[in-house]
């Protein structure tokens, strides 16, 4: 059935990797854990550097003169360098810890939105998005008297390029953008994008918590002012994630949260800023997750983000010829797989989502069902809630097989 | 109850629900929904001078565990007061629908009930209760 599949993964090797894969949701039933798009497992590395940070060098970043202040300080910001280099920033400066994508969007949305979007203006979203990259611009576009236009989605599931060229006019500030749909799939044209955005005097915020993971990103070719992406969807710890923002953007923003590091000097008086990238990092960081992000990202790197692409191209393909084929099934999102990455919506003709997530949880198969943060989405798809299988490195073709099965299984307990 | 028996049971009340329809006469109706799935249940009772609970019956749409759940509620209802109905809670609905189902997938199996309750406080507001079109979003 999948054995003429070809991937450049030894896929045995990486999910030898991952110890919590190794088990059975109960006796004789081994995990399938096919929800990425929600969070994804860890490495055994990510797991041993934070744990020997907490064992062997925890202690305060930043001005601390001992010995375990030193260390701590030079993982967290060498953590933060190689995190540049993953995504070919110009700078380590570029690269702010915060807490997760939502929290990225937000900083944006707070300090360079509200100081730069004003009555009349107009930001430019997609149908696509996640709640994360629309409830900010909503709240921003409220606050300030300006206007939140969608670009439409086509029903081949691709972003309405035409539309999005029409609608980008001289009022256009920002565009928030999704570069990987949690919920298509879908691969917008980020860097055209940007461009078009650029040449209209508007700026681009790249959401890219989906794409970050699972493809080679370069914010320098795409030209992206802002990019957003979050620790826990590549492999790394929750708690972390990254705002990427052109220096001289940065520079000009005021800062999010006020306090501790983000200072360079304080009186009674007031208080001079720090510099670029601490300026947005108020307190305390999340030490350990930003390691552990480091190490996520050394992992991503040794295997190879050209081979995980294409890895998850080739389970896509499968995955998508094997659902099509199952009586009733409709997949959401473009057919041609080069178009999209390793996520499948899909419907199942006369059952609720929950209830096709649930056999298939008693069949091993973690999936998704709802409405995945994008309401607004299924609300255009004219279906309130799919059920979504999302793949990762450490997914097989074999996985995709025991997937099918499952729903067949389901399908057979729900025929009256 | 095993587990292919307890499938059965609330399929059961899935395919054939009890009390399903409108009544002509309601003292109140109510619909509820989750909005995250997109179950909605409405719920029609009849009280008596006493405020107890003489007919109902429900209409929905959604997954297993919500009109199931919706299904078994009815059972339950005939014959209590309103208060007794406002007051039941999801350990009795668990005895019904089963622990685990209540617990994994409580939205679902307690939309009947919630739409009940906020029926019952509309009620105690002396507010007027048969316009159906007024969903309440849980």
């Amino acid at each position: 059935m999948n054995t003429n599949r070809r991937t450049p993964l030894d896929v045995e090797a990486v999910r030898a990797d991952f110890p919590v894969l190794h088990q059975e949701v109960r006796p004789g039933v081994p995990l399938i854990y096919l929800d990425n798009a929600a969070t994804t497992q860890k490495p055994l590395a990510v797991v041993d550097t934070m744990s020997d940070y907490y064992r062997l060098y925890n202690a305060n970043v930043h001005r601390g003169i001992h010995k375990l202040s030193e260390a701590a300080t030079d993982a967290y910001e060498a953590a933060r360098a190689r995190i540049a280099e993953f995504i070919n920033a110009a700078s380590h400066r570029e690269i702010i810890y915060t807490r997760n994508t939502s929290e990225s969007i937000n900083l944006v949305a707070m300090t360079w939105g509200r100081a730069n979007v004003g009555s009349g203006d107009v930001i430019l979203s997609t149908e696509m998005e996640h709640h994360s990259n629309l409830v900010p611009w909503q709240i921003l576009a409220e606050e300030k008297g300006a206007e939140l236009r969608y670009v439409p989605v086509r029903d081949d599931g691709l972003l309405d390029v035409a539309a999005f060229d029409a609608m980008l006019d001289g009022r256009v500030k920002l565009v928030a953008v999704t570069q990987m749909s949690n919920v298509l799939g879908t691969i917008n044209p980020v860097a055209d994008m940007a461009a078009k955005a650029h040449a209209a005097g508007a700026l681009i915020l790249v959401d890219a918590a989906q794409s970050v993971p699972h493809m080679p990103v370069d914010v320098r070719a795409i030209d992206a002012d802002f990019f957003a992406f979050s620790g826990h969807k590549m492999v790394g710890p929750t708690g972390i994630g990254i705002l990427y923002g052109k220096r001289e953007l940065l520079e000009a923003m005021p800062p999010y949260m006020y306090g501790g590091d983000m200072i360079k000097r304080v009186t009674f008086e007031g208080a001079e800023w720090n510099d670029l990238p601490w300026k947005f990092e108020a307190g305390t960081p999340s030490i350990a997750e930003a390691i552990g992000l480091g190490a996520a990202v050394d992992y991503l790197t040794e295997t190879g983000m050209e081979n995980i692409h294409a890895h998850e191209q080739a389970l896509i393909d499968y995955a998508a010829e094997r659902l099509v084929e199952v009586p009733g099934v409709r997949v959401f999102g473009p057919e041609d797989v080069t178009q999209r990455g390793g996520v499948a919506s899909f419907s199942l003709d006369g059952m609720h989502p929950h209830d096709i997530a649930q056999i298939l949880d008693h069949e091993g198969v973690a999936v998704r069902a709802g409405h995945h943060c994008a309401m607004p989405l299924h609300q255009r798809l004219s279906v309130v809630a799919t059920t979504r299988a999302s793949f990762y490195l450490y997914n097989s073709f074999s996985e995709v097989d025991r997937l099918i099965e499952a729903l067949y299984k389901a399908k057979e307990v729900f025929t009256f | 109850m095993d587990r292919q028996a307890q499938i059965e049971f609330l399929l059961d009340h899935y395919e054939n629900p009890r009390h399903y329809g409108v009544l002509a006469d309601p003292s109140l109706a109510q619909s509820g929904m989750n909005p995250g799935c997109g179950d909605v249940v409405t719920l029609y009772l009849q009280l008596d001078e006493d405020e107890r609970i003489v007919e109902v019956s429900f209409e929905g749409q959604g997954c297993t565990i919500s009109q199931a759940g919706a299904s078994l509620l009815t059972e339950l209802l005939t014959g209590l007061t309103l208060d007794e109905a406002a007051a039941l809670d999801g350990e009795t609905l668990a005895g019904q629908l089963g622990r685990d189902i209540v617990r994994n997938r409580t939205a679902c199996a307690t939309l009947g009930l919630n739409t009940l309750r906020v029926a019952a406080e509309k009620w105690r507001a002396g507010e007027a209760l048969t316009d159906t079109s007024d969903i309440v979003r849980f």
